[in-house]
């Protein structure tokens, strides 16, 4: 860079801002399970969410960016490079704007739908209806609805799966010896999988499955076996189980927020990866790799936001959840971990809050979770639909001020 | 976002064993009772039945407490049908409980004949046994639950369940052997204190039928 436009300085800014706003109540969610399962401290939760989110969003956060950049709007449609600028910004600012409102109401909204709204938004308020891709929006529509679907069917089985095989034998301890560590290689074959996929850009996934996950599934399924060998933590099979996964909790919650930050990171750096190209190469719609730098800077955004606002969110989840053992946490975070990398690996933008909650309506239909209100379910229901709209309202309000103003 | 912190409901259990833990004590109050009235310590059996009154009234507000936290909209492991049908019948417990307790308190009785006597104190012995086992079979239904209905807790839960059944009928003998013992010696007895014995009977046997009835709603919450 030569010069540095004014305009991708204030993109840069807002896509902070809207990375601090995904780490500040999305981030809080990844690590929520665990956080209210007391294996980990929010003080904990805060460093490793930092840590890992940043990593997720550094090294894996790479064609999910692409899908919403390119996947939402018509990119040939917008033939002024300006209009993408301060459309950029519009979708920002409108998505950091609804995100921070609806934290204020406490309101479960998911910054994926949020920042799909204003791309969306600005892009009708420019050429009408013509120029939003339908077919992709439906998929991305459709990904919203399956994504607790899959979530809550995937909790279901494995809850059930994970209770049989350590609860149902006729001794509980030595199962648990076997079980845990299986289950706990089971969630290093998803995580060596996508590594292969993301990191090192294979496109195979049985290769990654074969190569990597499998690999890396058994030596941490021996490490764990032998480390549970040794010292088992109780006799009574109930609560050391339970005392296992407290300590697996902290690595499946470590695993939701690597993937956390791998899929939701493109919802801050998408516009501004945007906006860059047309600076750089003042060529709207032409296919860049996003810059290293940028994903930087969405990483220690929502690291940041974790830190300063994510930070009173856990605290709030650690002292009110107390019905959620580390068994079912650990179910919860496998499951929602598992669905949301395997739908980034698709190019899928599904929301992590999404899955997260059908996850656990899933163990609760498995009659795993005691009480679940479902009112809240039922605000979080409406909150999917009416996301989307909003941002999208507020996007074009913006964007045509912009027009008129710049 | 604190929807976290919204989606988890409190879940009923605890209160129901809180509420199972004054069932108990009510009935417990009721045999402590009925040995006074054994001895013929009448004064200090008629302080401890007001008691056995007193702690129904504590039962049934804990009763209301629990039926107004439930509401429909929660999504729980257990129908909310099978709980609340459940906690009436855990506080039909108390409520014949104190039915015995007011039976002691309406006459002050003439000479009763020694086995007759020591067949309702086994009666109150034996009703002890069964409020136990319905405060044993809550907390058993709460483990059910925390390790996701397994086979091993959801048979341990049948075996209390079983336990009920078979000391509800151990007490529906005794009531059996009463009511002949009474229709024996009739010459021997006023109307009045045969019907008075009769009708302590009738609700000491109470107590374990209401018991076996908690019994077979715990057994509906676990079939799905």
């Amino acid at each position: 860079m030569i010069s540095v436009d004014p305009w991708l300085l204030i993109t840069i800014v807002l896509g902070f801002a809207m990375a601090w706003a995904i780490g500040a109540n999305d981030a809080a969610n990844s690590m929520s399970t665990a956080v209210g399962a007391k294996a980990i401290t929010p003080k904990q939760a805060v460093i490793i969410a930092g840590i890992l989110e940043f990593t997720g969003a550094y090294f894996f956060g790479k064609s999910v960016t692409e899908t919403i950049r390119k996947g939402i709007l018509y990119p040939d449609k917008i033939t002024d490079p300006t209009v993408l600028i301060y459309g950029s910004i519009a979708a920002l600012l409108a998505a950091t704007i609804w995100l921070v409102a609806a934290t204020k109401f406490g309101l479960p909204v998911s910054t994926t739908h949020s920042i799909i709204g204003g791309i969306a938004g600005y892009g009708i308020a420019y050429a009408g209806l013509g120029i939003v891709n339908w077919d992709k929006m439906a998929q991305v529509v459709l990904s919203w609805i399956l994504s607790p679907v899959i979530g809550a069917l995937m909790a279901y089985f494995i809850f059930k799966a994970l209770t049989k095989s350590i609860f149902e034998s006729g001794n509980p301890v030595r199962s648990a010896r076997i079980w845990s560590p299986f289950w706990i290689g089971m969630a290093f074959v998803v995580i060596g999988a996508m590594f292969y996929i993301k990191v090192l850009h294979g496109s195979d996934l049985k290769t990654g499955v074969i190569f990597y996950g499998i690999p890396l599934g058994i030596i941490v399924f021996i490490l764990s076996y032998f480390l549970i060998k040794v010292r088992f933590p109780s006799s009574d099979p109930y609560i050391g189980v339970e005392s296992i996964f407290k300590k697996v909790q902290v690595v499946t919650s470590a695993y939701v927020a690597l993937a956390h930050g791998a899929n939701d990171v493109a919802n801050a750096i998408g516009p501004v990866a945007a906006v860059y190209a047309v600076a750089t190469m003042g060529l709207a719609g032409m296919q860049v790799p996003v810059p290293r730098w940028i994903l930087v800077l969405g990483g220690v955004g929502i690291a940041v936001g974790v830190a300063t606002y994510g930070y009173r969110v856990m605290e709030t989840v650690g002292k009110k959840i107390t019905e959620l053992t580390n068994t079912r946490g650990f179910t919860i975070d496998f499951s929602a971990a598992t669905v949301v990398l395997v739908a980034s690996w698709l190019g899928m933008p599904i929301s992590t809050t999404h899955t997260v909650v059908g996850a656990v309506i899933g163990i609760g239909l498995a009659r795993g979770v005691k009480a679940i209100n479902k009112n809240i379910v039922r605000d979080i229901i409406i909150s999917w639909f009416v996301t989307v709209p909003i941002a999208a309202v507020v996007s074009a309000i913006i964007f045509k001020v912009l027009m008129v103003v710049g | 976002m604190q929807v976290w912190t919204k989606l988890f409901a409190k879940s009923p259990f605890k209160p129901l064993i809180k509420h199972a833990d004054v069932v108990l004590q009510t009935v417990e109050t009721l045999e402590k009772a009925l040995r006074l009235w054994y001895e013929g310590n009448f004064e200090e059996m008629e302080r401890v039945a007001i008691e056995v009154d007193r702690l129904e009234d504590v039962a049934d507000r804990i009763k209301e407490e629990i039926r107004d936290s439930l509401s429909s909209k929660l999504l729980m492991a257990v129908a909310r049908e099978d709980v609340l049908v459940y906690l009436h019948m855990q506080d039909k417990v108390a409520d014949a409980a104190e039915d015995t307790a007011k039976w002691l308190l309406i006459k002050r009785p003439n000479e009763i004949p020694a086995d007759i006597k020591d067949i309702i104190l086994q009666m109150g012995t034996e009703s002890i046994k069964a409020a136990k086992l319905v405060h044993e079979a809550i907390v058993q239904m709460d483990r059910v639950i925390e390790s996701g209905f397994t086979e091993k807790e959801i048979e341990r839960e049948y075996e209390i369940i079983r336990e009920i059944e078979s000391v509800e009928s151990k007490i529906d003998g005794l009531d059996t052997r009463l009511m002949q013992l009474v229709f024996e010696k009739e010459n021997e007895l006023s109307w009045g204190d045969g019907f008075y014995i009769l009708n302590i009977a009738r609700t000491l046997s109470n107590i374990s039928d209401k018991a076996k009835d908690s019994a077979e709603r715990i057994r509906l919450m676990m079939n799905k």
